[in-house]
C-alpha cells in the first residue's frame, strides 16, 4: 500500500473548522442518505483510520465519487476528496476489490479486446442479453451508457495510416490520447491533430499506456503503479527534451500530473519532470494564446453550446480554459454550466449501486441544458464519460470541445464526426 | 488581458466586481474557497455596537458613525463620507431586488432591525433579507417559533426563553422533521432544498396553520427553500395566514448562501466568473523605488503542475484577514499577510494579539490590524502608495474590529464598491 507519507494530505485535515460548507455542496451528500458528506467522510472519519486501525469506520466513504466540489468550496483548503480516495484504496485492499471493479479498471485491456473485431464486440457488449447479465452478475448498471468501437479502427491505426500527409516543422508538441481516444473516439485525435498542424505543430504520438486512473479510483494502487511508471519511462526522455506533452482527457492528464506522483508517492526526478510537461489541450492552447501564437481564423457557428466543465478541471486548478477559447468562436453562443457535476464520475455511475445516484447528481446539469431552449442541438464537454453521461441524460450528442474549434477552422464536420478534408 | 482580477469571493470582492463590471471592465474573481456568506446570518450589519459603549446596542447607526468616524478617522469608514455610505447601501439593496432576494431595512428610517439571533437574543441589523425582516423585535405581534423534532443546530425552547426575558411575547411548538425531509440525517442546506417542493412546503403550510393564533407571526429555522425562497414563503404565509419570518441557523447558512448564489448568477450574466479553488501563492511584481511605487504583473495560483498565473491591468485584495484566511502567523507571533506581504498593523508579539478575557468588551487587537490604504483604497506605507495598481477592500483593512462593531457586511459593501468605483474611474 502507498498511503505512509501522501505528503500534501494528511496534515491538511488539520485545517478542518467543521463548517460544513462542503457538505453543503457535496452532489452526492444532496441526493441520499447513504453518503453522510464529506465533512464525516473525509477529515472526521480520517481521524480513525490511522495506522494499525483495524478497518475503517465508516465504509460510506465508496459512495464519494471523487468529483472533488468538497476540495473546491472548503475554505480552508482541506483535501478532502484526496482524503477519501486514500481510504477507498484501504477499504479495497483490506476487503478485495469485485471483480466488476477490476474489470472497469482495465478499460484499456477492453478497449483493445474489442477493437480486434469491432462490430462483434459492439454487439456482444451492447445487446439487451449481455446487459442483463453484465448487470446481475457483475453489477454494471443496465442502463449506464457504454462506449461503441469505432468501424474504421483505433487511432493509433488512423496515424500510421496517414504519416504521409501528417506535418512536419520545427515547432513539435507529443500528444498523450489515452485509452478513449485510441479505442472509442478516434476523432477526436483527428481533430486534435489537425487543430494543432493549422497551428504550424508537428504532432508526436509516441508509445503510451493507460494513466491508470480507473485503476487509481477502485484502489487498486500496484497495478496503478505499473501503468504510471511505463508511461514515466515512455514519455519522460520527450519532457527532458522540452516537449510539452498535451493530453485531450482531463481525467489522464491530471493522473499524469498529480493524481498517480500523489496517490502512489512518486515524487522521483522522473515522475515529475514528466508532470511539469503536461498539458491539458486547453491550458496548453490558451497560453498559446495569451502569448499570441494561437490562430483565430474561425468560421462563424451559429448555435446555442451549453458547456459543462468536467469536475478534473477543479482539480487542475486552470479555470475553465476550453470556454475561454470557444468564446472566441463568432456567433457560437456557449451557456456556461455551473452543475456541480455530471454524475458519472468516471466509472462511478458504471457501478449498479450507485447508477441511480449518479442520474440525480447530473439531474442540475440535465435540467440546466433542457431550460437553455429547444434550439440546442448538441452539448460539449471535455471527458468522455462526461459526454456519454449527458448524452444519455439529455438525449443530445456531446462533442469535445477541441472537436468544434476543429469545426471552426473549417477542418472538421460536427455531425458525422469526421475531417472534412 | 483583465481589466481587473479580484482575490476574494466574500461581500467585499463580489460587490467590487459587480461594481467594476457595471462600469464595463472586463473582471475575474478568483478565490480559495466559499467562506464568510456561508458563516453568516445573510444579515448585513453596518453599526450594531459603537467601541466606546460596547454594552448598548445601536438604535441610529449613523448617528453613531458620525461620532465613530470622529473618534477613530483611521476607521474604514472614515474614509468615505456618510453620503457615500448611504449610497452603498443602498446600491446593494438595489441589486438585491434585481437579484430576487430583497433586502429591506427597518420601517422607521434609519435605526437598526432587531432580529432574533439562533439563541434568541437581539441582534442589531441594518437590512435584512425580507423573509428575516418581519421578526423585527420593536413589532408588537406575539410570536409562535416552531422546530422541528430532530433537526440538529434549532432550539426554540431556548429562543423562547431568551426572548421572554427581554419582554417579549414567544411560545414554542414542534413539528415532526419528516414533514421537511424522508432523509434520516439531512442538514439546513438540504432541508432548505427539500422545501423547494411545492408538496411538502403545502403541508408544512397546512401544519403551520393548526398551530397558530389568530395575531402571531411565525419564526422557523432558516430552511425556507433555496432556489424558490421567496415563493416558499409566499405561500407559507398565505396558508397559515400570518406573517412567516426565519431565524439563522448555526452554519452553514442558508440565507447567506441564498445570497451568494443570486450575486454569482448577476455577476456571470456580467461576464464575471467566480473561479473557486484558486490558492494564490506569490506574484510578480516590482517594488516601490525611487519614489515611484511598484507594480503587479500578475498573481499566481496553485495548480496540479505548474504555476497559473492570472494577468490583469488591476488587483483587488479581497481576502478577508485574519478571519478569512488573507493573513497567516508563525509560532513567534509574526503575522504577514500571504500574498503581497502588505504591511500590517497587526502585532507582532504573540502576547499582544488577545486582551485578557475572551469576551472582552474592548476586542482582541489582532482582529483591529490589517493593512493601511488611502483615501482611493490603495495600501500605503507610511503614507507612500505600495502599488500603482492594488486596492484592497473588506475585512482585511486595517482599525476596525468587524466582529466587535457588528460592522461586517456594510464596510464589506461599501468599501467593495468604493474600491470597484476608484478602479473603474481610473
Ligand atoms: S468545508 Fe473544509 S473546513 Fe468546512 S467542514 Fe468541510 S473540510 Fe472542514
Ligand atoms: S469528492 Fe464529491 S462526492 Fe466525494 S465527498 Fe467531495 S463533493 Fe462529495
Amino acid at each position: 500500500m502507498h498511503t505512509e507519507s501522501w505528503q500534501s494530505v494528511g496534515p491538511s485535515l488539520d485545517e478542518c473548522i467543521k463548517c460544513n460548507i462542503c457538505t453543503s455542496y457535496c452532489p452526492v451528500a444532496s441526493v441520499t442518505d447513504l453518503f453522510p458528506g464529506p465533512k464525516y467522510a473525509g477529515p472526521q472519519s480520517q481521524r480513525f483510520r490511522e495506522n494499525g486501525q483495524p478497518h475503517s469506520p465508516d465504509h460510506s466513504v465508496d459512495y464519494c465519487s471523487g468529483c472533488r466540489v468538497c476540495n473546491e468550496v472548503c475554505p480552508t483548503g482541506v483535501k478532502i476528496a484526496e482524503i477519501n480516495a486514500r481510504a477507498r484504496a484501504h477499504m479495497a485492499a483490506e476487503e478485495g476489490i469485485p471483480l466488476r471493479n477490476r474489470l472497469l479498471g482495465r478499460n484499456e485491456l477492453l478497449g483493445k479486446v474489442g477493437s480486434i473485431a469491432p462490430p462483434l464486440a459492439n454487439f456482444g457488449l451492447h445487446n439487451q442479453l449481455s446487459r442483463v447479465l453484465a448487470d446481475k452478475v457483475f453489477g454494471i448498471a443496465q442502463d449506464s451508457k457504454l462506449p461503441r468501437w469505432p468501424k474504421g479502427g483505433t487511432f493509433g491505426k488512423w496515424v500510421k495510416k496517414t504519416q504521409d500527409q501528417r506535418l512536419k516543422s520545427d515547432k513539435k508538441v507529443v500528444y498523450y490520447h489515452g485509452c478513449g481516444t485510441m479505442y472509442y473516439e478516434p476523432f477526436i485525435g483527428q481533430a486534435t491533430v489537425a487543430v494543432l498542424e493549422h497551428n504550424g505543430y508537428e504532432v508526436i504520438v509516441p508509445p503510451q499506456n493507460c494513466c491508470g486512473l480507473p485503476l487509481l479510483s477502485n484502489g487498486e494502487f500496484d497495478e496503478a503503479e505499473k501503468y504510471h511508471d511505463n508511461n514515466v519511462n515512455k514519455l519522460v526522455g520527450y519532457a527532458r527534451d522540452g516537449f510539452d506533452i498535451i493530453g485531450t482527457t482531463p481525467s489522464c492528464t491530471l493522473t499524469l500530473k498529480e493524481e498517480a506522483p500523489e496517490l502512489l508517492d512518486k515524487h522521483d526526478a522522473d515522475s515529475t519532470d514528466l508532470k511539469m510537461a503536461v498539458w491539458d489541450i486547453f491550458e496548453w492552447i490558451r497560453e498559446r494564446w495569451e502569448e499570441g501564437d494561437f490562430r483565430t481564423d474561425f468560421r462563424p457557428i451559429n448555435m446555442i453550446l451549453p458547456y459543462h466543465a468536467p469536475c478534473q478541471y477543479r482539480a487542475h486548478r486552470v479555470g475553465k480554459p476550453a470556454l475561454e477559447i470557444l468564446q472566441l468562436i463568432p456567433e457560437l453562443d456557449v451557456r456556461e454550466s455551473c452543475a456541480r457535476c455530471c454524475g458519472s464520475a468516471g466509472t462511478y455511475g458504471y457501478k449498479k449501486e450507485k447508477h441511480l445516484i449518479a442520474m440525480a447528481v447530473g439531474k442540475e446539469l440535465f435540467d440546466f441544458v433542457a431550460v437553455q431552449g429547444p434550439g440546442v442541438t448538441m452539448t460539449a464537454s471535455d471527458t468522455e464519460t462526461c459526454r456519454w453521461q449527458i448524452e444519455l441524460g439529455t438525449g443530445l450528442p456531446s462533442r469535445h470541445p477541441i472537436e468544434i474549434v476543429a469545426a471552426a477552422y473549417g477542418l472538421y464536420n460536427l455531425e458525422s464526426r469526421q475531417l472534412t478534408n | 488581458m483583465l481589466d481587473l482580477v479580484v482575490i476574494g469571493a466574500g461581500l467585499s470582492g463580489l460587490m467590487a466586481a459587480y461594481t467594476a463590471a457595471q462600469s464595463g471592465l472586463t473582471v475575474r474573481v478568483i478565490n480559495k474557497g466559499l467562506g464568510s456568506m456561508h458563516w453568516g446570518a445573510g444579515t448585513v450589519d453596518v453599526l450594531g455596537y459603537a467601541p466606546d459603549a460596547p454594552e448598548k446596542p445601536v438604535q441610529h447607526p449613523f448617528t453613531a458613525l458620525a461620532n465613530l468616524v470622529v473618534q477613530y478617522p483611521d476607521h474604514p469608514y472614515g474614509l468615505l463620507s456618510s453620503d457615500e455610505i448611504r449610497a452603498g447601501l443602498a446600491s446593494f439593496v438595489a441589486l438585491t431586488e434585481e437579484i430576487g432576494l430583497p433586502y429591506r431595512g427597518s420601517a422607521e428610517s434609519d435605526q437598526n432591525l432587531f432580529l432574533p439571533s439562533p439563541a434568541g437574543a437581539a441582534r442589531p441589523v441594518y437590512l435584512a433579507p425580507e423573509a428575516q425582516s418581519a421578526g423585527d423585535l420593536s413589532r408588537s405581534e406575539p410570536m409562535l417559533i416552531v422546530g422541528f423534532k430532530g433537526m440538529r443546530d434549532f432550539f426554540p425552547d431556548l429562543i423562547v426563553q431568551n426572548l421572554a426575558k427581554q419582554g417579549h411575547q414567544a411560545r414554542s411548538a414542534f413539528l415532526p422533521l419528516s414533514l421537511v425531509t424522508d432523509r434520516i440525517d439531512a442538514n439546513t442546506v438540504h432541508l432548505a432544498e427539500a422545501l423547494d417542493d411545492l408538496e411538502r412546503r403545502t403541508r408544512l403550510g397546512h401544519e403551520l396553520k393548526k398551530l397558530v393564533k389568530i395575531g402571531e407571526r411565525i419564526g422557523l429555522p432558516a430552511i425556507l427553500g433555496m432556489n424558490d425562497h421567496s415563493v416558499v414563503i409566499a405561500d407559507l404565509e398565505r396558508l397559515s395566514g400570518v406573517p412567516v419570518f426565519e431565524i439563522p441557523t448555526l452554519p452553514p447558512s442558508v440565507p447567506g448562501i441564498r445570497l451568494y448564489k443570486a450575486l454569482r448568477s448577476r455577476l456571470l450574466e456580467l461576464g464575471v466568473r467566480i473561479e473557486a479553488g484558486m490558492e494564490v501563492v506569490s506574484a510578480e511584481m516590482t517594488a516601490r523605488h525611487n519614489g515611484t511605487p511598484g507594480s503587479i504583473q500578475s498573481v499566481i495560483s496553485a495548480t496540479s503542475a505548474r504555476p497559473y498565473k492570472h494577468r490583469a491591468h488591476n488587483y483587488l485584495l479581497a481576502t478577508g484577514g485574519i478571519l478569512g484566511g488573507g493573513f497567516n502567523s508563525d509560532h513567534t507571533g509574526h503575522v504577514w499577510e500571504t500574498i503581497f506581504d502588505l504591511p500590517l498593523t497587526v502585532p507582532q508579539d504573540r502576547s499582544m494579539w488577545f486582551a485578557s478575557g475572551f469576551l472582552s468588551p474592548t476586542g482582541h487587537p489582532i482582529f483591529h490590524g490589517g493593512v493601511v490604504v488611502n483615501d482611493v483604497f490603495q495600501p500605503v506605507d507610511g503614507g507612500k502608495l505600495i502599488f500603482s495598481n492594488l486596492w484592497v477592500a473588506g475585512n482585511i483593512l486595517a482599525n476596525a474590529d468587524p466582529i466587535l462593531e457588528r460592522s461586517l457586511e456594510g464596510s464589506a459593501i461599501v468599501t467593495g464598491i468604493a474600491a470597484g468605483k476608484a478602479i473603474a474611474n481610473l
